[in-house]
């Protein structure tokens, strides 16, 4: 089946995500090509695996309306039936114009797909992680947002060995453009993420997570509610609307653990919990609970690691 | 100015979402999405600098109409809404469709949502609309700034940006991104007098369909049999115990 990847570039790589939707791609043995849509100048993003483009666009607009134009008359001209991107706020906004333009509804928020027969059909994650939904797509284009962390990178040789194709300006300038500062290990990819919920009682508090997470060389996320709040930037909300994580270590901090929480870190492998209330549903998913006011109990693992 | 808000009516998220043969079961009873409430502090900001009129756009069964009411209670001026048994499981694109329609329908210069419902999520909506309507999109709004000229604040992978908000445009707002106004006791009753009008789909040019097929839903047992323990004091040990067992210390 001829597939297209939409890739996507962070930090000048390409993501994890492009990579380990590629690494499902190739275990089906798809015919895959990858068309990764991002601003950078140099960005390394070339590989050995399969045909890649770079649709380059102007950073200082909004123009990815334009980019799904480019990507559509591709899509129509070397008739690709299989599109795939990660569920990131540059991937919905492609996939979501591309279903318009061939009249095929995505299917979001993916976790496994297959081909039976010429179909693709698709497992997503749906009410916070509590079912799994199945689902066929009957038409001949089929457009799937996967959930970062669904699949396993795929190892690749990067090398300088793509064809460009530089896309011009859009309509609606930008300005003020903010790059928030990452330090630290990220969540994304850090072998032990901390997070904070409500418990923490109060922004100053986040102090305490902090120190915690320097000891332990971790990443720092938070629940929705305290991003809300304006504790955390949105790019550290763990959760169903934020980011997915599987640490080896997950550290839940006063978090009650509502199911929209839940499908962020589920698949953690090791789960601690540290929540006052006994009955918080964030236990149910710990393989170490502590019944205890997270305040008093962080400051003594400060102090004794 | 006319401006259009996508307001969805969802089950009590207090409640158990259940499903019939792959369909969120609905109540007579829905309320209000809080994510759309986000949108429409957005549009009444902008109906307080521009003297605009604010028109609730939604699909699905109607029933008490109780989320229509807590939208115009925040200060919408009325609500249209599609609701026909053949849209029901109704996939994102239909969705769309629709509520383009609806927007077309009130000819709006500035069609709004939240970025995803709390029920489905499939969070394409907005997106979808705005190709259908040939408008720019400005997702993922975070920030509003209503003076001469509108800014909006977007959430970008890396950071955020900001943009002139265009005569003609849809936005989609984040949660959390604007603070919600709650209505008192006089927009409550004010909201009771204000038109809700109801479109039949017929009247509708809608081209899309339904292109998947739903085929099971399973449960996932989510539950751990992990250890838990009562911090009496020394509750941090057995997390550092633990660090230590697991080599992360």
């Amino acid at each position: 089946m001829k597939t297209l990847i939409i890739g996507e570039i962070i930090n000048n790589n390409l993501s994890s995500g492009t990579l380990e939707i590629l690494g499902k791609a190739k275990s089906l043995d798809l015919d895959v090509q990858v068309i990764t849509v991002g601003s950078e100048e140099n960005p390394s993003i070339g590989f050995d695996l399969c045909k890649q483009t770079y649709l380059k666009r102007n950073s200082n607009s909004l123009n990815l309306s334009k980019a799904a134009t480019t990507l559509s008359e591709i899509i129509k001209n070397e008739e690709i039936d299989l599109i795939l991107g990660s569920s990131t706020y540059m991937c919905r906004d492609l996939i979501s114009f591309l279903s318009v333009d061939f009249n095929s509804s995505p299917v979001s928020n993916v976790i496994d797909f297959n081909i039976e027969s010429g179909n693709v059909s698709t497992v997503n994650s749906i009410n916070g992680g509590e079912n799994l939904y199945k689902t066929k797509i009957n038409s001949d284009k089929a457009l799937l947002l996967i959930r970062p962390k669904a699949f396993d990178p795929i190892e690749v040789n990067f090398n300088s060995d793509f064809e460009t194709i530089e896309l011009e300006g859009g309509n609606l300038e930008v300005f003020d453009i903010f790059v928030e500062e990452k330090s630290g290990p990220q969540l994304e990819d850090s072998k032990v993420v901390i997070s904070a919920g409500r418990g923490m009682v109060d922004k100053e508090n986040l102090v305490l997570i902090e120190t915690l997470a320097s000891k332990l060389n971790a990443a720092i996320g938070g629940t929705r509610a305290i991003v809300d709040a304006g504790w955390m930037p949105y790019s550290q909300q763990v959760g169903q609307t934020g980011k997915t994580v599987k640490p080896d270590v997950y550290i839940a901090c006063g978090i009650s653990g509502a199911t929209q929480h839940q499908v962020g870190m589920k698949d953690s492998k090791f789960v601690i919990a540290i929540n006052k209330d006994e009955e918080a549903p964030i236990f149910q998913l710990a393989d170490l609970g502590i019944v205890g006011d997270t305040l008093s109990v962080i400051p003594k693992l400060n102090e004794n690691i | 100015m006319k401006i259009a808000v996508c307001a969805k009516q969802i089950p009590d998220p207090a409640n158990e979402i259940t499903y019939n043969n792959g369909t969120i079961q609905r109540p007579e009873e829905q309320v209000l999405d809080d994510t759309d409430r986000y949108g429409i502090e957005v549009a009444l900001q902008l109906k307080e600098k521009f003297d605009a009129e604010v028109s609730i756009i939604s699909m699905g069964p109607s029933g008490t109409q109780k989320g229509l009411q807590q939208a115009l209670q925040m200060g919408a001026d009325k609500a249209i809404f599609v609701d026909d048994d053949s849209l029901k499981g109704a996939n994102s694109l239909m969705t769309a469709n629709v509520l383009s329609e609806l927007s077309k329908s009130l000819s709006a210069d500035i069609v709004i949502f939240g970025t995803e419902s709390t029920d489905g999520y499939s969070g394409t909506v907005p997106q979808q609309v705005s190709r259908y309507l040939d408008l720019e999109c400005i997702s993922y709004v975070k920030g509003i700034e209503v003076d001469e000229n509108v800014t909006l604040t977007r959430q970008t992978v890396e950071g955020t940006e900001k943009l002139t908000m265009p005569d003609k445009c849809v936005i989609s707002v984040t949660a959390g991104g604007v603070e919600p106004r709650y209505p008192n006791f006089k927009d409550i009753m004010a909201a009771k007098s204000k038109p809700i009008e109801q479109v039949s789909l017929g009247d509708l040019n809608i081209s899309s369909n339904q292109n998947l097929e739903f085929i099971d839903i399973e449960n996932v047992e989510n539950s751990k049999s992990g250890e838990k323990i009562i911090d009496e004091g020394e509750g941090f040990q057995e997390i550092v115990n633990k660090l230590k067992e697991l080599k992360v210390i």
